[in-house]
């Protein structure tokens, strides 16, 4: 399904929360917006699902603009908190396919695969309101999935979980959205899941678009510093201007685009060795295997000069 | 302590001997008292949804007028319909004065409040997201309002009991509106302060038990369904 807004605009009051000259979220692809508390991400999937009504512009879906009953039929949506009513959690899927008109013979086949896919299997009988946070958010997911929308749209579908939970569905979840959504929309503020999970990025800030397009093309060419730094690119201010240096790129050696660091603490983690100090006035970590200097030296690190990007300054 | 003993033999010997009368006021208090509190649910449950939920101009307000609703004196309530029913007030030329119609007006006026109260305080217990979510999910308005209620219900029980206390206890109301007139108006209530007037006392006492009694059926039935589902959704 293809999802296109245009001159989109939200406001709450006199205030402009979001404002969206053109957006087109892919068929078949997991798009990600990517941006910080208050940039306006869950408004744009509260528009697009219909909960909430623009203030100006359109939503189109395959070219149509729809109402809100009709939206629904197309859309799955799981919501930054999880929320059930009063029942297990299969009663809580079954709900969702019954509201949906999914056929009686359908719906336990539907609730075991999504169950399976998010881990929660152990977790059907179980009173919805008496599971964990984590266990929460995974119900939460499957039940969205079970929906098998054209559609789907999943926000910070990862917070509430603890580290382990959160890295293991970090794994799994680009193989779930591809077993069972076709055109995906996911919001977060974290960076290593809107790579990890993304087809397309876009970069939303104060309400605006700020980058659009292929993960890969944002995170080489970031257009604006705000971007970048969204991304995890470290600034540096050198003699010669203000450099961006790509999340990880930084190594110790003389090959690339050449910084001086100024050593301050050095950690053994057991595999390497963790370079902690200062780059001018921008505190960096560089990872090293080699020999292990002391804290007040200067060493020379270095990037890939495709992993830095430098803005003009205004 | 003797009088209200000897209440109480009059109550078991008032309800041995099936008493014409006595029934025909218990009955007649169970159907006013009822199709005002049925009433009140009707009208109450939605309004209490959309004050609990809607973004509107003037909602404080609203809530702040039913919450003195909540605590309006019956008889004011009374002298209100009263005025509005009575043969040259607005509404005369409908002839609801003195009648049970008007006693379950009254009534209503009483209980609604307390419904739309208790109603919103249940629904704004609630999840937030959960209207949203049902919504998304594919409910239309009606099945959102249902399974929101279904959601509530422990609250909108709490209002079932709250209202019909209210409106099978007052006598303000019933007694302006309906006048008390036998075999016509004459409630459990207002039968209590006739037989009291009258020197009756042990009647007078044997109505009241019977009152309470009554009441205390209906809430413990109520309370019975509450508390089920607490335990239901305890384990």
């Amino acid at each position: 399904m293809n999802v296109t807004v245009e001159d989109l605009v939200f406001q709450r009051g006199r205030r402009e929360v979001l404002s969206i000259p053109r957006l087109s979220f892919a068929p078949g692809r997991v798009t990600v917006l990517l941006g910080p508390n208050g940039s306006g991400k869950s408004t744009l999937l509260r528009l697009i699902s219909g909960l909430d009504q623009q203030s100006g512009g359109t939503v189109k879906f395959d070219g149509s603009e729809l109402g809100r009953r009709e939206r629904t039929r197309l859309i799955a949506y799981a919501f930054q908190s999880a929320v059930f009513v009063a029942g297990t959690v299969r009663e809580n899927m079954d709900l969702a396919l019954r509201l949906r008109g999914v056929p009686v013979s359908e719906r336990e086949p539907r609730i075991s695969e999504a169950a399976l896919a998010c881990g929660i299997v152990h977790l059907l009988d179980r009173n919805a309101g008496h599971i964990s946070g984590g266990e929460a958010q995974r119900a939460n997911l499957a039940r969205a999935l079970a929906l098998r929308a054209p559609l789907t749209l999943l926000d910070e579908p990862l917070s509430g979980l603890d580290t382990s939970g959160r890295r293991q569905l970090l794994h799994a979840l680009p193989g779930i959205l591809r077993e069972f959504t076709a055109t995906a929309v996911v919001v977060t503020h974290d960076r290593e899941e809107a790579i990890r999970l993304a087809d397309n990025l876009v970069i939303l800030a104060e309400g605006s678009v700020r980058a659009d397009g292929p993960k890969g093309e944002i995170l080489s060419h970031p257009p604006d510093p705000e971007c970048a730094e969204l991304l995890g690119f470290a600034f540096i201010e050198t003699g010669e201007g203000p450099f961006a240096v790509a999340p990880g790129a930084l190594r110790t050696g003389n090959s690339g685009v050449c910084f001086a660091l100024r050593v301050e603490t050095v950690t053994n983690v057991g595999s390497h060795t963790d370079i902690s100090g200062w780059i001018g006035a921008t505190p960096v970590t560089v990872p090293s295997t080699g020999p292990v200097p002391v804290p007040g030296e200067t060493v020379v690190v270095s990037a890939d000069p495709r992993d830095v990007v430098r803005f003009r300054s205004e | 302590m003797e009088q209200l003993w000897s209440g109480l033999v009059e109550a078991i010997s008032l309800i041995a001997h099936r008493d014409g009368e006595l029934w025909d006021v218990t009955s007649r208090t169970i159907v006013v008292s009822g199709a005002a509190t049925l009433l009140a649910m009707v009208v109450g449950v939605p309004v209490g949804y959309i004050l609990a939920r809607g973004h509107f101009r003037g909602r404080t307000l609203v809530l702040g007028l039913v919450n003195t609703g909540m605590g309006m004196p019956p008889v004011v309530v009374g002298l209100f319909v009263w005025l509005m029913l009575v043969r040259s007030g607005p509404f005369g030329s409908f002839e609801l004065i003195y009648t049970k119609r008007a006693m379950v007006i009254a009534q209503f006026l009483i209980a609604a409040p307390m419904v739309v109260g208790f109603t919103s305080a249940a629904v704004q217990s609630l999840p937030e997201d959960l209207p949203d979510l049902l919504t998304v999910l594919g409910a239309g308005r009606l099945r959102t309002l249902w399974l929101l209620s279904r959601e509530a219900h422990l609250g909108l029980l709490s209002a079932i009991m709250a209202g019909f206390g209210a409106v099978v206890s007052e006598v303000g109301a019933s007694m302006t509106v309906g006048g008390n007139l036998q075999h016509s108006t004459r409630v459990l209530t207002t039968d209590i302060v006739t037989e009291t007037g009258r020197g009756n006392i042990d009647r007078a006492i044997a109505l009241g038990i019977i009152l309470l009694a009554m009441t205390f059926l209906v809430n413990l039935l109520l309370t019975a369904v509450q508390q089920r589902t607490v335990r239901r959704r305890g384990g």
